[in-house]
């Protein structure tokens, strides 16, 4: 065998089959990796990375989505509870004006009745005056004719004690 | 093919009868004689028949998870995304930084991923040998990160000056120049490409012959001598043969890294100092 007499520099001595292979198994193996191998996990790395980048954008939109709801949220309890108060002032305010309103409006009535009272007391005691002064005056009469009795059958002086009796009655009543 | 390596492990074996010793693997396993197509250019022998079928596997199993790479990754798409963001991460983008490593990412992870699985083939059972080992493979990918430092040099700087800085370095005083540029000169163009070859090929080619040598003498001790007394000297050098296969795996891994993280390095020299 041919083999047996080889040498170590041999080793070292290209065969051409062997650089023709090696050269052809090179290409085909950068053309793999080129082409197609590392493109394509590029593009899965890619695609990954976007998809990853995608969903922490989404979450972060979520996330300002979701303060700004709550800020809304907040503002409008804010709204609220002032509004709240200032119904609440408004209700007392109205309350007291009501309360005020009634008790001048009861203050005026309670007056008026007084005043109506007094009017209609004031009347009584008028025609309860003039009512007596009249049975007085018959009574007097009928006492002054009885006294009398005939004396003063007269028309004319009866009709004049009549009138100096009431004139005194008048005065007296003036005076007082 | 398949008869020609069957063929091949027949030729072994009846070559082991005639022995008297353990078959002590030689230079002659990494000079295989071509089984198909022989005095042809595309002559195939046992170290390019694994180189093929490693190519086509990993072709297979990287193209099937592409093609079913999805936006949640499986456990074994995890896996190799770890691979791809491992090679980007801690190889390319380490050295250049992202902005300039973007355009390189393809071929350090050709590179890594090729390597790595060629070297691998050393110490799988059939293979039983890596597809880089001969010269021409570690060549190839030399040569490529030879023409890619290049090119981003001259693209980056133009001939001159790529030229100027790497032979004429700043801030030495002018006479070192007479040393040292040729030295640059001889590194640029051959110390690189030739270094990078060697240490992968003869890691692959010791790295062979240290778990080849192994198990054949566990072979020899536990099969074919008579002598029983021998027995547990087979024991030494089976657990010497399984510690050599995980330490292979290792040197597998640890000089398709090498590989790779150096071309980066080459390629980042090529480029100016700043942005």
């Amino acid at each position: 065998m041919e083999t047996l007499a080889a040498s170590g520099t041999d080793l070292f001595l290209p065969k051409s089959y062997d650089i023709v292979w090696s050269l052809v198994i090179l290409v085909i193996l950068a053309l793999f990796f080129y082409k197609y191998f590392l493109p394509k996990f590029q593009h899965i790395f890619d695609e990954r990375a976007e998809k990853i980048q995608g969903g922490i954008d989404k979450a972060d939109q979520a996330q300002k989505e979701a303060l700004e709801a709550k800020k809304k949220y907040e503002d409008k309890l804010g709204n609220a509870r002032v509004e709240a108060s200032k119904i609440r002032d408004d209700a007392r305010a109205e309350a007291s004006h009501i309360v005020a309103d009634a008790r001048s409006k009861a203050e005026t009535e309670a007056a008026q009745v007084t005043a109506n009272a007094q009017k209609s007391i004031e009347s009584q005691q008028q025609q309860a005056l003039v009512s007596l002064k009249g049975e007085v005056g018959v009574l007097a009469t009928a006492l002054a004719g009885k006294i009398l009795g005939s004396k003063l059958d007269d028309g004319a002086v009866q009709s004049d004690m009549i009138d100096s009796m009431i004139s005194d009655i008048d005065s007296d009543t003036s005076a007082k | 093919m398949v008869t020609g390596i069957a063929g091949m492990g027949f030729a072994a074996v009846t070559t082991l009868a005639e022995a008297s010793g353990p078959d002590i693997p030689s230079i002659d396993d990494f000079l295989p004689e071509p089984a198909l197509f022989a005095g042809t250019p595309f002559a195939i022998n046992r170290i390019i028949l694994v180189r093929i079928i490693a190519t086509v596997l990993l072709i297979a199993i990287l193209g099937v998870s592409a093609h079913r790479a999805k936006l949640i990754p499986s456990r074994w798409q995890g896996a190799v995304e770890w691979l791809i963001e491992f090679v980007q991460n801690s190889i390319v983008y380490e050295v250049m930084g992202e902005l300039r490593g973007k355009r390189y990412v393809p071929m350090i992870t050709t590179i890594f991923l090729s390597i790595l699985v060629f070297n691998l083939c050393g110490i799988i059972p059939g293979f039983n040998i890596a597809a880089t080992a001969t010269i021409t493979m570690p060549l190839a990918f030399a040569l490529w990160c030879f023409v890619q430092y290049w090119i981003a040099g001259i693209r980056e700087k133009g001939l001159g000056r790529f030229l100027k800085d790497e032979l004429f370095p700043k801030g030495i005083p002018w006479p070192i120049y007479i040393l040292l540029s040729p030295i640059q000169l001889i590194e640029l163009l051959l110390i690189r490409p030739f270094s990078l070859t060697i240490r992968l090929f003869a890691n692959m080619i010791s790295g062979h012959l240290l778990v080849a040598l192994c198990f054949a003498a566990t072979q020899w001790f536990f099969i074919e001598t008579t002598t029983k007394a021998q027995f547990p000297l087979g024991i030494l050098t089976f657990a010497g043969g399984a510690f050599m296969t995980v330490f292979e795996m290792a040197v597998a891994g640890l000089q398709a890294f090498i590989f790779a993280i150096l071309t980066t390095a080459y390629i980042n020299m090529s480029l100016p100092e700043t942005e």
